[in-house]
């Protein structure tokens, strides 16, 4: 159809369109990725002069992690939290998708509200909750005060602390489960439902037996989406407990960080940096297998 | 759509959604009527929720090197976005057009750059910052916002080329035009709403980091977001100023995600197949 004319100048013309990219990529993905890789084989602090050249034990830094307990409680923590407000954020997102599924101009109007935790700032969330757990001027406390209840300062309590951060994660990333969860509710078909009710099913049955079967792989992937993205949680711990009290709220990000840029221990946080990266890797490979397993089904 | 039996806007469900949406909005709503507050109406007990509105805090945060930590994040956040597109576009509308192996695989490493925790990139570029001369700089903040916002524009763009024809295009070329004039003159054209979308996209992406900039800045390159809170820990307990500089540093992100989502609707489902 084309001629070989043709087909040369496109070729060189998509060359020359990725080109950049790709090198522009590589020297600010790429290296940097090398570079912390090489990094977490020293002994590099600032602090020490020629510690970022020397590989005489390479791997020193990856034989410490397993004896130290703050890395150990760190994943501990990690799973905690995670595992936690990732399941939170689906259940209500879903409930949520299931509230506003229905076809209103005032609904569709009122969905774009219910988005705002999710465009926030993360920092400016972290504020806001700040604001709410602050005892001297939290309507929290207005509202417990006036009730004589007598509440701990939650975000330094050994009860709440976690607690505390999991609530405003959930508060954050429910929006997007709810988004995602709408979007999929929305490609069922009216009838399938219709037929159900015909049939004489209550609306539980046809919520387990039709929608749940249909919104199943979209709450899948959500929730891994969530997963992935809350190793990144760090602006609420920043804030709102500083890691605490002790380590109790301290995950593998937020001790990396203080490693690196409190203690200078730079060579050991980048073997801790490398091990969540390959920890996040795995969990990417797995969402990428199940979207292609889910298209191979469809 | 068929009207569902299960699916109406009874009064009730109505209702629900209006009670469901204030209470999700109440701790985001908290932090604004708080910034029009004086420092002494915020620890009043019980909290007046009838008060005379004051622009105290703002006019006072404006006067400060809060307005300066503003100019870096609108600086930062608009030229990666912009550096972003000009390397992306292209290199998007490249891979939605080659079928060749690497395809998949490039796909997936640019999933992993989005996927990748910050702190990831942050201790290297925060060394070789250090060696070079760029830490605390608004060049440096731009070359980092640009590494998470070029995967995203390829990752968002894709698709917008993918529902274009290539007949289209190949119709262009065996009239003789070449591929570099079909792109620009044809194509371009039939994804700005993509574009646009893209764009609010990566400029939120950057304003909205908080890391980066915590590590990466001191006080020179500063922006709003670390501003925010380094008044919690030198300004003191300042809760009207604190309450008001997050609502400032809120404000361009909810106008912006208004427009986005308009353009996310329409751009995605009508306007690139049309042409």
């Amino acid at each position: 159809m084309s001629g070989s004319g043709i087909d040369g100048e496109r070729r060189r013309f998509i060359a020359f369109a990725l080109t950049p990219s790709l090198i522009v990529l590589f020297a600010i993905a790429v290296l940097p990725a090398i570079y912390l890789v090489v990094t977490s084989l020293t002994p590099f602090q600032l602090t020490t002069p020629g510690s970022a050249t020397d590989f005489s034990e390479p791997f020193r830094n990856y034989g410490l992690l397993p004896g130290d307990p703050r890395f150990v409680n760190s994943l501990a923590v990690q799973a905690k939290l995670s595992i936690a407000s990732v399941l939170f954020q689906v259940l209500l997102g879903m409930g949520l998708a299931l509230l506003l599924n229905v076809p209103s101009r005032f609904v569709e109007f009122a969905r774009t509200f219910f988005l705002i935790p999710m465009v926030l700032p993360p920092i400016v969330v972290a504020v806001i909750w700040k604001l709410i757990y602050a005892p001297d001027i939290s309507p929290l406390y207005y509202a417990a005060q006036a009730l004589h209840i007598t509440l701990p300062a939650l975000t330094s309590s050994v009860d709440f602390a976690l607690t505390s951060i999991v609530i405003a994660d959930t508060w954050e990333w429910t929006p997007f489960t709810f988004l995602m969860v709408l979007a999929a509710l929305q490609t069922i078909p009216d009838e399938y439902s219709e037929a159900a009710l015909v049939d004489g099913a209550s609306k539980l049955q046809i919520f387990w037996y039709v929608t749940l079967p249909f919104i199943t792989p979209i709450l899948v992937i959500s929730g891994m989406f969530r997963l992935i993205d809350s190793v990144k949680a760090f602006p609420l711990i920043f804030l709102l407990t500083g890691g605490g009290p002790g380590t109790l709220t301290e995950v593998t990000n937020y001790y990396a960080y203080l490693l690196a840029f409190d203690t200078n221990e730079i060579g050991y946080s980048s073997a801790v940096t490398v091990v969540m990266l390959l920890l996040v890797c795995g969990i990417s490979l797995g969402l990428v297998w199940m979207g292609r397993r889910r298209e191979a089904l469809a | 759509m068929s009207e569902s039996s299960l699916r109406k806007a009874t009064p009730g469900r109505l209702i629900a959604i209006t009670v469901t949406l204030l209470i999700l909005l109440s701790p985001f709503l908290w932090l604004l009527q708080m910034s029009f507050k004086t420092n002494d109406q915020i620890l009043q007990f019980p909290p007046p929720l009838i008060f005379t509105p004051t622009l105290e805090n703002y006019v006072s945060l404006w006067h400060s090197a809060f307005s300066a930590s503003f100019v870096n994040s609108l600086l930062s956040a608009s030229l990666s976005t912009a550096l972003a597109l000009l390397f992306g576009v292209p290199a998007a509308y490249a891979l939605s057009r080659w079928s060749g192996g690497g395809k998949h695989g490039l796909s997936f490493a640019i999933l992993v750059t989005r996927m990748a925790p910050p702190i990831a990139f942050t201790i290297p570029f925060f060394l070789f910052y250090r060696w070079i001369g760029l830490l605390d700089t608004i060049t440096g903040l731009v070359l980092v916002y640009t590494s998470f916002n070029l995967p995203l524009v390829i990752w968002m763009m894709q698709p917008f080329f993918d529902t274009i024809p290539v007949s289209l295009e190949e119709a262009a070329l065996v009239d003789g035009a070449r591929t570099r004039t079909v792109f620009t003159k044809i194509v371009l054209p039939m994804v700005t709403p993509g574009i646009a979308a893209t764009a609010i996209l990566c400029f939120l992406y950057a304003w909205n980091d908080f890391f980066f900039a915590l590590i990466l800045t001191r006080t020179n390159a500063r922006t709003a977001p670390v501003a925010v809170v380094n008044f919690m820990n030198y300004e003191g307990w300042e809760w009207g100023k604190i309450a008001a500089g997050g609502s400032l540093v809120m404000a361009p992100v909810l106008v912006f995600s208004l427009a986005v989502r308009r353009y996310l609707v329409s751009g995605l489902t009508a306007g690139a197949v049309k042409g």
